[in-house]
């Protein structure tokens, strides 16, 4: 005998900003994510505009100064001339935006928007969570943009806070101590989000999809969900000592009351060098789908390339100390550290040669995506390149806090992580908005973005070798003409920025004609988000899939 | 072996693409070197090697006197010889895995292309051969760095165990300048009278030991022309070491961000023959015991008074007279007035200070010939 069945409550709709406020659909809060990280680049990439605005003035010019000063006439002029703390302010907050909120979350945009499609799943495991996840990204970039307009300022110690200078201001400027719970709220994002992805991916691949047919962009995500969870905690803790230090007594991190500097950093750098993986693996994984797409072929190694995501994940944990070699560490360990950053190298490489093997013999389409895909693989390698280089200790010694480590992490981070950003956009847009982006426009984007990426990055491999230093204001005059160049590459980076955020907000100006499949690549991908119409309906899929998926990797023979 | 590393390093210069570039840098012919030849320096030649003036232009207003020197150019000590040959040595063996990605990209991009000729797309999916081929020979690279940035890695460390005369530095970092002590002769410079970075001098040819600590927030000492860089922190001492090898006057740039005044935090650094050090030590050891005569002579005091210089002068050789205390008093009157045309007081123009300082140095050399007569007078009565 049955209970008579409840009545099923009733599900109100919202439509409009509301239905966005309330989402809990993967698709839209995917798509938050990724607006919200386009604002945050271009804020970030204004940022970066004001540093290079002040070091292309005259009066960054250290003898320019001096000599004017002596001569009793106006010093030259630059903007941070009178207030070399906002100096460092904007210094910060560069790097805090573009990496907290720009990069990392800007992957984990796209994975929440494709990787169910990819799985065949309806949903993330956790809906609510996912809302929450981004919601918070929300109140953690408020508190630190809002802390430019508190007393002191923002926080002005770099995005690495090493203590002491990350303690000055202590108890009476709250810019530091916003910039931490900022971090926080954003780590406890990341964390939620990487919570959602591994029990997506292991629990809801439609049936049949077997870990050996599980598509590469889902694996890396898998791999930087485990990192996320690994290492953020460990940021947290990092910044919590500073907290502490700041605000209740605490001496974690004070020399004169038995504490010490170093152990900060060693406790910063365990999450923030995974963390550079968090800002590009998921980007392996998907620019593998980009070039079998557009080689007409399938990718080429997919258990190696799996196997260098798993190599990069582990090793990515093991070589913290590489960004500390001047502190002072103990011979062996700067050695074991050295060795240790040379292994990454391996795994990395087998991923740019399968790569350049899943193109031999193709049918190259040189689409947008393909053309981003193909210029990462060039920058990257010469990022990679200037990484070998400084993995080796008394080189890097050199190196360390240079201009030539500014250079490198841009090259890996801009010609890197952004190219790659920009690819994954130009080839889901399609099936996210159901537009498909002008190829004009977009071959703009990248010859601007790719010009722009080489003369800015590769001045400033020069620039550190031939001595300045990083996250000065001022330089001496031997560095004038190389820092103008460095400047007009950011002048194109930026306007090629600008231009794909115009490119992206007049696409939806245009009818939704995009078909399920627009690159016509699904006949031979079989990857299951070309197989729902675009963009996709809030379900996803109406029957699960058909199965089996293809075979990732070739039959033994 | 060194034929080797030189043809190695030939080669990898040419092939830089930075290399004309870099040639700006290259050649910094010092002052000091010319001089160094001359057995008796006059007091300005000692003014120029020991009080240098770091920012200042050439005839032309724009470029700097002396240019910043590198590691890669002009490498000035041992460590930086041995890391430039490490380095490129590194780069030599790593330079296939950024050429022939590149190579094989472009070559794949031509060769693939589209044509739209209905050609059929390769169906293979990998090729357990290659894959171990790509995986083994980086490894190799791998093996082949390894062993010699090991021994370059524990040079750096240990210094040589011969190096008994070594010249023990303390270096001390503060917002936002260095403080150094010479603690072979308790010796401690820092900032001159308006303020300015006092450079290190340091003897050719001799091992310098350096332990770097901060009063403050984190610094870095980092001059690019030796090869060395350590962070100093508060609470514990980091230790460098290095041989200068070339003279000349070095500069560089506090190296981890420190402030406000992070930029400005500037590093430099003189290299003397050991003749001259010796110089430098003996003009040091009676720095405070010029100051009242200075005080008579400073550009501040519109006249000088004859008598009060007369006394001052006697006060100063209460001690004994010698040629060394009386160099010593000639060189800081004149380094003082070098300094003090370097920033902007009193209203006065580098020039005019500069002429001032002539004209008082002429003063002082017109006394102390006085004085000697007056202490042959003495003698003879």
């Amino acid at each position: 005998m049955n209970a008579p069945a409840a009545p099923m409550p009733e599900i109100k709709r919202y439509t409009g900003v509301m239905d966005y406020l309330t989402t809990i659909d993967h698709k839209k809060i995917g798509m938050m994510y990724l607006w919200f990280v386009i604002v945050m680049g271009l804020i970030g990439g204004a940022f970066a505009g004001m540093i290079r605005i002040q070091l292309a003035l005259p009066g960054a010019v250290l003898e320019a100064t001096n000599a004017a000063t002596l001569n009793g006439t106006t010093a030259p002029y630059s903007w941070f001339s009178e207030n070399r703390h906002l100096y460092n302010q904007i210094v910060t907050m560069h790097a805090s935006v573009m990496i907290f909120f720009t990069i990392i979350p800007g992957f984990i945009g796209f994975a929440n928007y494709i990787v169910p499609l990819m799985i065949g799943a309806r949903d993330m495991a956790f809906p609510k969570l996912n809302a929450f996840g981004f919601w918070l990204l929300i109140p953690s970039a408020v508190l630190m943009m809002s802390s430019f307009f508190v007393k002191g300022g923002a926080a002005a110690s770099g995005w690495t806070a090493y203590p002491p200078l990350s303690l000055e201001g202590m108890g009476t400027d709250p810019g530091q101590d916003m910039w931490v719970m900022g971090v926080h709220l954003a780590g406890v994002s990341s964390i939620l989000a990487a919570i959602n992805f591994i029990v997506t991916i292991c629990n809801m691949r439609a049936p049949g999809m077997t870990w050996s047919k599980l598509p590469l962009f889902a694996w890396a995500t898998l791999f930087t969900s485990i990192i996320q969870l690994l290492a953020t905690p460990v940021l947290a803790a990092a910044v919590t000592m500073i907290l502490m230090d700041r605000n209740f007594g605490t001496t974690f991190t004070v020399a004169s009351q038995g504490g010490d500097p170093v152990l900060y950093q060693h406790i910063f750098w365990v999450y923030s060098h995974p963390a550079v993986y968090i800002m590009i693996l998921p980007g392996f994984g998907a620019i593998s789908h980009i070039f079998a797409a557009f080689s007409s072929k399938k990718i080429f190694g997919y258990m190696g390339m799996v196997i260098a995501l798993g190599t990069i994940t582990v090793v990515g944990f093991m070589v913290w100390a590489h960004h500390m070699f001047t502190v002072g560490m103990p011979t062996y360990l700067q050695a074991y550290f050295m060795y240790a950053s040379l292994v990454i190298g391996v795994p990395t490489g087998i991923k740019v040669f399968s790569w350049l093997a899943t193109m031999w013999g193709g049918n190259l389409r040189f689409t947008a995506p393909m053309k981003f895909a193909c210029g990462f693989i060039g920058t990257f390698t010469i990022g990679g390149f200037g990484g070998l280089i400084l993995a080796m200790v008394p080189t890097d010694i050199t190196f360390q806090d240079s201009y030539f480590v500014v250079g490198h992490f841009h090259m890996v981070l801009v010609g890197g992580s952004t190219m790659l950003l920009f690819a994954m956009a130009y080839y889901w847009w399609p099936k996210m908005t159901g537009r498909m982006l002008n190829e004009k426009c977009a071959s703009w984007v990248f010859w601007l973005m790719l010009s722009g990426v080489m003369i800015c990055f590769m001045t400033m491999h020069v620039t550190g070798a031939l001595g300045m230093a990083r996250r000065v204001p001022v330089y001496y005059a031997d560095f004038k003409l190389l820092n103008h160049l460095t400047t007009l590459g950011y002048l194109l980076t930026f306007a090629s920025a600008l231009l794909f955020f115009i490119q992206l907000v007049a696409s939806y100006f245009k009818p939704a004609t995009a078909g399920a499949d627009p690159w016509k690549i699904n006949d031979l991908q079989q990857s299951f988000e070309w197989a729902t119409s675009s963009p996709p309906p809030a379900y996803n899929f109406e029957v699960v899939p058909p199965i089996p998926v293809a075979d990732q990797m070739e039959k033994p023979h | 072996m060194m034929t080797c590393i030189t043809f190695i390093r030939a080669g990898l210069l040419a092939l830089a693409f930075v290399l004309p570039l870099m040639a700006v840098d290259a050649a910094a012919e010092t002052p000091e070197a010319a001089s160094s030849a001359v057995a008796t320096p006059t007091v300005n030649e000692l003014v120029a090697t020991f009080n240098p003036d770091l920012f200042g232009l050439a005839a032309d207003n724009k470029t700097p006197k002396t240019p910043i020197t590198n590691m890669f150019t002009a490498p000035a000590s041992d460590i930086a010889r041995e890391v430039l040959d490490n380095t490129l040595l590194n780069t030599l063996v790593f330079l296939p895995f950024l050429i022939l990605p590149l190579v094989l990209l472009f070559y794949v991009m031509y060769r693939f292309r589209d044509r739209q000729d209905g050609r059929k797309a390769a169906t293979f999916m990998g090729n357990h051969t290659l894959e171990i081929v790509w995986t083994a020979i980086p490894c190799l690279a791998l093996l082949v760095v390894s062993v010699p940035v090991w021994q370059v890695l524990w040079k750096m460390e240990l210094p040589p165990a011969n190096a008994k005369d070594a010249l023990n530095i303390e270096v001390r970092g503060k917002k936002f300048a260095w403080d150094y002590k010479y603690q072979d002769y308790q010796l401690g410079i820092g900032q001159d009278l308006v303020g300015v970075q006092e450079p290190l001098v340091l003897a050719k040819g001799r091992t310098t030991m350096m332990y770097i600590t901060s009063n403050d927030v984190n610094h870095a000492w980092w001059v690019p022309a030796f090869g060395v860089k350590r962070d100093a922190i508060i609470g514990r001492y980091t230790n460098i070491w290095f041989t200068p090898d070339t003279l000349g006057f070095f500069k560089g740039q506090c190296a981890e961000l420190c402030g406000a005044g992070h930029g400005i935090m500037v590093i430099s650094a003189v290299v003397v023959s050991p003749e001259r050090f010796k110089d430098y030590l003996t003009i040091q050891r009676h720095r405070s015991e010029v100051l009242a005569v200075w005080k008579l002579l400073q550009p501040s005091a519109a006249t000088v008074d004859h008598d009060a210089l007369a006394t001052a002068v006697a006060a100063y050789f209460q001690k004994g007279r010698s040629t060394e205390r009386e160099l010593a008093l000639r060189y800081w009157i004149a380094s003082n007035y070098a300094s003090v045309a370097r920033v902007r007081q009193l209203d006065m123009t580098p020039a005019q200070v500069s002429a001032r300082g002539v004209e008082r140095c002429a003063l002082l050399d017109q006394t102390l010939s006085q004085s000697v007569a007056v202490a042959n007078v003495t003698l003879t009565n």
